[in-house]
């Protein structure tokens, strides 16, 4: 058996041992990659990151959107903006689609509530489609709004408050619109 | 032909031998011989086995009773932490190098490994790296102590002790790049002549993907540990969501890391079981070849899985479920192998000498760690389980009765090749029944701690908590004796045990390591062991068949 050439062996181990460096040096710099990459990942699929803007205020509020559909509903609704960051002093707008899934016309009253309850006195809707009852036409789907106001002074161990939507069918106000 | 005697005799490669003749601490300084770097990683990390083994037992004397006895809770904390790092990577992956180098070159019939000097470079970054986390322990602020997993935004906040931990993986980084270039070099290039890819020993396959996990993740958490020291002392904002960056984000780059560390930490106790089971069964391993490819399945899908130690996070539905169904497809290939080791005990002539017990003791115990790990993949049940002493359990029935075990295996097999002497097989039974016995004590009831809520990571704990706490200290304080057990057997082995060992102490090992004399000489495959005789291990290893290469 004749012994290992030495040379061709040494020069082929380097070879491969440069190509693996560079992999290693390749595989670093994908480690850094992945800062840019998850931030536009978490921006295209609209997940909750941590938010600058939370820290960097004096006072600020997280505000949460929740929704509930009551049971016998055929609609559907979605918190376009579940995430909020409330400003002493400055404004909130959340976005909200509402979506009838039958083709019967439905009649309905969307039943705000906070947590914790003392929330609502720092926030103060200016304009909300809670207000006032909707009807659906089948099929139709609607964009609303709600707007709050934010109190100047936030109460700094508050940190969140969640705004909840139960939307609720009305059947008194249904039967009106029927006979009429 | 050459017999296998030959390969005692001195025929030096030109250029590599300034340093071997050396005696004294120069032989050691100046190694590049491989048995030389295989002796002193495995050293290495016993040394930090003890040490991680000692900040272990402080950690279970503060839990033996509710209150605050011995610790207080900052200190408790940089325990755990320093516990951990220095287990992971201080004890465990340099002892799995410490073995491939010693292996390898003589399972492949090769000189050495191919880069002897920087192999010595690879090993000699590990002391300073070990003695920055042990240093960091006297500064100011102490050692980390937020975890092995190094979390922003409490590691962003830590004291100077974090740099040194972050300087540490540094070079603990380094030495794991260059250790693995140096691995996959040797197996790729330096086989013996008829060994091809799917005929090498098992041990060279796990060997050679965890090199290449380790050069694919080891970077990325150098990165991770680099972007948090910037995010520290020079005004990057990573992690800082004050300055726009996420904390979140360092999880996912850990765990991209971490999750193929875990394999990398598994896949060579794979290897060596598969190398003890068929030698003590006497028969060839079962499905070689699925072996491989499950091998190389669990390295891929090891990459995906990450997302599954971060379920509590608040991931989207969808991407928990994605995280959930991929972990839950590694337990196909993990199965198959087990499911192989069964089948190669099957019908085979057992003995059950001390390797071998600890090979069966790693397949009971690693399954045991397996289901519990299947039960934490999924999502719903991981969102209770999250840091309660359930995972607890799960990591060290992987880790000690995975990785250790396998590692006790190893060097029960070889120390005949290593050191020429037989140990004293009933000191070795012994070490194995009181591990056995003393592993179960101290982490089975940590099971149930976790399913009752238990946090981890607690100096003090309701008490409820206070029977089976007090059990599992029990327990490792007597597991930890067993390891002067360890110790004792390996000295007396080194000193003569209880004879000399032959060229094949054992009766079924058909590898090449078993055609060097016993112990391995310093030189040894200086020109390539004769084809019939590998041939001969392959034959019997049914890896190869008569005449396959003519058709
Ligand atoms: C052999 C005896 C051992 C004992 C008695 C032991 C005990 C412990 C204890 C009590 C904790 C703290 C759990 C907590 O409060 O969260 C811990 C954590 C840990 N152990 Fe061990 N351990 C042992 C061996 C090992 C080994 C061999 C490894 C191998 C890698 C290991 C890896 C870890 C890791 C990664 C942690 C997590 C540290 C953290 O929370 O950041 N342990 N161990
Ligand atoms: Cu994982």
């Amino acid at each position: 058996m004749a012994a290992i050439d030495v040379s061709i062996i040494t020069k082929q181990n380097q070879r491969l041992a440069i190509k693996l460096a560079l992999v290693a040096a390749l595989m670093f710099g994908f480690g850094y990659a992945l800062a840019p990459f998850y931030a536009s990942f978490c921006q295209f699929l609209g997940i909750d990151r941590a938010n600058a803007s939370l820290t960097q205020a004096g006072s600020a509020l997280r505000v949460e959107f929740d929704v509930n559909v009551a049971a016998d509903l055929p609609v559907t609704m979605q918190a376009l903006d579940g995430v909020q960051v409330a400003q002493a002093g400055g404004q909130v707008k959340a976005r909200f689609v509402l979506r009838n899934e039958s083709d019967q016309p439905v009649y309905l009253r969307a039943v705000p509530s906070f947590a914790p309850v003392r929330a609502a006195g720092v926030l103060q809707k200016l304009e909300c489609f809670c207000f006032n009852a909707m009807s659906l036409a089948g099929n139709e789907q609607r964009e609303v709004t709600v707007v709050l106001l934010v109190a100047k002074s936030l109460p700094a161990e508050m940190g969140a408050a969640t705004l909840s939507y139960s939307l609720q069918a009305i059947p008194a106000f249904t039967h009106k619109v029927r006979e009429s | 032909m050459h017999s296998p005697s030959i390969a005692s005799t001195h025929l030096h490669t030109p250029g590599e031998h300034h340093a071997e003749h050396q005696t004294g601490w120069a032989r050691w300084l100046y190694a590049t011989n491989h048995k030389d770097i295989g002796t002193l990683y495995l050293w290495f990390a016993f040394a930090m086995f003890i040490t991680g083994g000692v900040m272990a037992l402080c950690i279970r004397a503060e839990l033996f009773q509710p209150g605050l006895q011995f610790w207080q809770p900052e200190f408790f904390n940089q325990l755990t932490t320093l516990h951990g790092i220095i287990m992971v990577f201080g004890a465990i992956m340099p002892a799995f190098t410490g073995l491939a180098n010693w292996m390898l070159p003589l399972m492949l019939g090769a000189p050495d490994m191919a880069f002897a000097r920087m192999n010595n470079w690879s090993f000699w970054l590990l002391p300073p790296a070990a003695a920055l986390l042990l240093i960091s322990l006297f500064v100011p602020g102490g050692a980390p102590a937020g975890g092995w997993t190094l979390y922003p935004p409490l590691s962003a906040q830590a004291g100077m002790g974090m740099d040194l931990a972050i300087f540490s993986i540094h070079l603990l980084g380094l030495s794991s790049i260059m250790g693995s270039i140096n691995i996959i070099t040797t197996i790729l290039n330096m086989r013996a002549p008829g060994m091809t890819l799917l005929r090498m020993p098992l041990f060279a396959w796990t060997s050679l993907v965890t090199a290449y996990l380790l050069i694919a993740v080891a970077p990325v958490l150098a990165g991770a540990v680099t972007m948090l020291l910037t995010d520290r002392h020079f005004g990057t904002h990573f992690f800082n969501a004050a300055g726009g960056g996420d904390p979140v984000l360092f999880q996912h780059i850990f765990w991209f890391f971490g999750h193929p560390e875990v394999y990398i930490m598994a896949l060579p106790a794979f290897g060596i079981v598969s190398q003890i089971i068929p030698t003590f069964a006497r028969k060839p391993l079962f499905g070689y070849v699925s072996m491989v490819y499950a091998t190389c399945s669990i390295a891929i899908l090891s990459f995906m899985v990450w997302g599954h130690h971060m379920f509590a996070v608040g991931m989207p539905a969808t991407a928990q479920l994605f995280f959930m169904f991929l972990t839950m497809l590694i337990a196909v290939p993990t199965g198959v192998k087990v499911f192989n080791w069964i089948a190669t005990m099957w019908q085979g002539s057992m003995t059950f000498e001390t390797p071998m017990l600890f090979a069966i003791g790693f397949v009971c115990l690693f399954t045991v760690g397996g289901f519990s790990g299947l039960v934490l993949s999924i999502a719903p049940i991981d969102t209770q389980m999250q840091d309660t002493y359930y995972v607890v359990a799960h990591f060290h029935y992987v880790l000690v009765a995975g990785a250790l075990f396998s590692l006790f295996a190893a060097v029960y097999y070889w120390l005949p090749k290593w050191t020429g002497y037989m140990y004293h097989e009933g000191r070795g039974k012994l070490h194995f029944w009181w591990s056995m016995i003393w592993f179960n004590v101290t982490f089975f009831p940590m099971h149930f701690l976790g399913l009752a809520g238990m946090p981890r990571r607690i100096p003090d704990y309701a008490l409820q908590f206070t029977q089976f706490n007090s059990l599992a200290t029990v327990g490792a304080f007597c597991f930890g004796l067993g390891q002067l057990l360890f110790l004792f057997n390996v000295l007396h082995t080194i000193r003569g045990g209880v004879g000399p060992a032959p060229a094949q102490p054992w009766e079924g090992g058909n590898t090449l390591e078993w055609e060097v004399p016993s112990p391995a000489p310093h030189h040894t495959w200086e020109s390539p062991p004769d084809i019939a005789m590998v041939r001969r291990g392959l034959i019997a290893q049914a890896v190869y068949h008569e005449g396959e290469d003519e058709a």
